[in-house]
């Protein structure tokens, strides 16, 4: 066990080969889905927490079903519409980050939205009174409430990259764990320790505990400056 | 400007009857009443913040109408940003602001300030540029006697020179008789009385405004 750690620390300090481009496409799907998932998620969570409409209840009764679907539910779903025989089959996605990425976005983005729903629904009233007030228009309103909410953004992407980093079950399935290409953190550490070697797994996990650790002082921070 | 008929219920339950009324261009007409008789429903329904019942805006479609909700709120910028939200070159704004006293605080976070200094900030917000209608919710609820007459003489005086109509709500009663040429006085959610404020406010015809001027001690 000892000699497992030992390891471990080995493969970070040394920059291990596989290890840093497990870390690499890692990055690169977190980020790319993290990413779209905040550019379409704050905009729809704005509009849902501001905006009084007819069927505003069922589309946030939506979202939340969707907030809590399980990942490998999304991942089946994006196995079965990617696979060969599937009708988006012909787009050969299956086992590419791409698809893993798409995946993970249609997990993420409830997520992102919810969180800035709860949030501006609570702001909305106030800012639109003093706004409409000063006979702003509709863009010059949604602008200024985006600026109310702005360490709340911060917050929701943390929130959205820190589920993207540690999902498993999506990734796993439309990816396929594949060594040097489509192998994350998460399944990484699932095959090594199939496999019985731990080192890896050990190694991967602390990066994985200590991103975040990060985000999550990161998070702590900006609800400190929030309250004030 | 005329102000037509409206009604307004929340959800079903109903707080407002407004009959209609005539304010006079370039005056000052106060608001009076108790808490919750419906002052603050007036001031939304005018400013097209709430609908009334029937959906439609009582005042006419084309004018513009300033608002000032009874509770201050400073947007996440610099004071001087938040004033110039709606307009104005950054010297209208500084001028504005040191007429208001608050000048010193032009560049601080306007979040970080005092009650008093948002409510002055959230006024000059709106001074900077002229309205057909401002409507004030109790402006000057949370500000000291000083900041109090600074704000009717700043008020009256932009009255003066852009000829703006102002509904000012406001529970005190010395404070309507200082500025108001026009008062309203609500009561339970229907307009008890209301014309001419030198009237209203020293010799009123109905008994329920007499027994609410006897409770200020005239
Ligand atoms: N959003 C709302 N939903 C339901 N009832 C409301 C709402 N806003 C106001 N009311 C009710 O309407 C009535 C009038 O409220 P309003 O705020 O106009 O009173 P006000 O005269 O401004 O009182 P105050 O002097 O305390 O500011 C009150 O009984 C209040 O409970
Ligand atoms: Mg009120």
């Amino acid at each position: 066990m000892q000699t497992a750690v030992e390891r471990a620390f080995q493969l970070i300090v040394t920059g291990n080969a596989e290890l840093v481009n497990i870390l690499l496409v890692t990055a690169r799907m977190s980020l790319c889905s993290s990413v779209i998932a905040l550019i379409i998620g704050v905009p729809l969570g704005l509009l849902l927490g501001s905006a009084r409409f007819k069927g505003r209840g069922v589309l946030l009764v939506i979202n939340r079903t969707l907030m809590g679907m399980p990942p490998v539910v999304c991942g089946l779903l994006f196995y079965m519409l990617f696979s060969g025989v599937g009708p988006f089959g012909r787009f050969k996605l299956l086992f590419t980050v791409q698809l893993m990425v798409l995946a993970q976005v249609v997990l993420i983005t409830p997520l992102v939205i919810g969180n800035m729903e709860t949030y501006v629904s609570d702001i909305s009233q106030t800012v639109r009174e003093n706004a409409r007030g000063l006979g702003l228009g509709r863009f010059k309103r949604f602008l200024l409430l985006a600026n109310e909410s702005v360490y709340q953004i911060f917050s929701a992407y943390l929130l959205a990259f820190a589920r993207a980093i540690a999902e498993v079950g999506a990734v796993s399935m439309v990816g396929g764990a594949i060594a040097w290409k489509t192998n994350v953190m998460t399944t990484a550490i699932m095959q090594y320790t199939n496999r019985g070697d731990f080192s890896l797994g050990i190694a991967l996990g602390i990066i994985l505990l200590s991103v975040s650790l990060i985000v999550n002082v990161v998070i702590s921070l900006l609800q400190r400056r929030l309250s004030r | 400007m005329k102000i037509s008929a409206f009604k307004k219920s929340y959800e079903g339950k109903w707080v407002l009857d407004f009959p209609g009324f005539e304010l006079k261009d370039g005056n000052i007409c106060a608001v009076i009443g108790s808490n919750g008789s419906g002052k603050s429903t007036i001031a939304k329904v005018l400013a097209g913040i709430v609908k009334a019942d029937n959906r439609r805006l009582p005042v006419p479609n084309d004018i513009s109408v300033g608002y000032m909700p009874q509770k201050s709120f400073a947007f996440r910028l610099s004071t001087i940003s938040n004033i110039r939200l709606s307009g104005g070159s950054e010297e209208e704004a500084l001028v504005l602001m040191k007429r208001l006293q608050i000048d010193h605080l032009a560049r601080k976070r306007a979040k970080k300030m005092s009650g008093g200094e948002t409510a002055r900030m959230a006024l000059a917000r709106l001074l900077i540029r002229p309205y057909d209608l401002l409507i004030l919710d109790e402006p000057t609820a949370s500000m000291d006697i000083e900041s109090t007459a600074l704000t009717e003489e700043v008020v009256s005086e932009y009255c003066r020179n852009t000829g703006c109509t102002v509904l000012w709500v406001t529970h005190s009663l010395q404070q309507a008789r200082r500025v108001a040429q026009q008062a309203i006085f609500m009561r339970n959610g229907c307009l008890c009385e209301a014309g001419e404020a030198e009237k209203l406010l020293f010799n009123p015809d109905k008994t329920e405004t007499r027994e609410f001027l006897e409770f200020y001690g005239i």
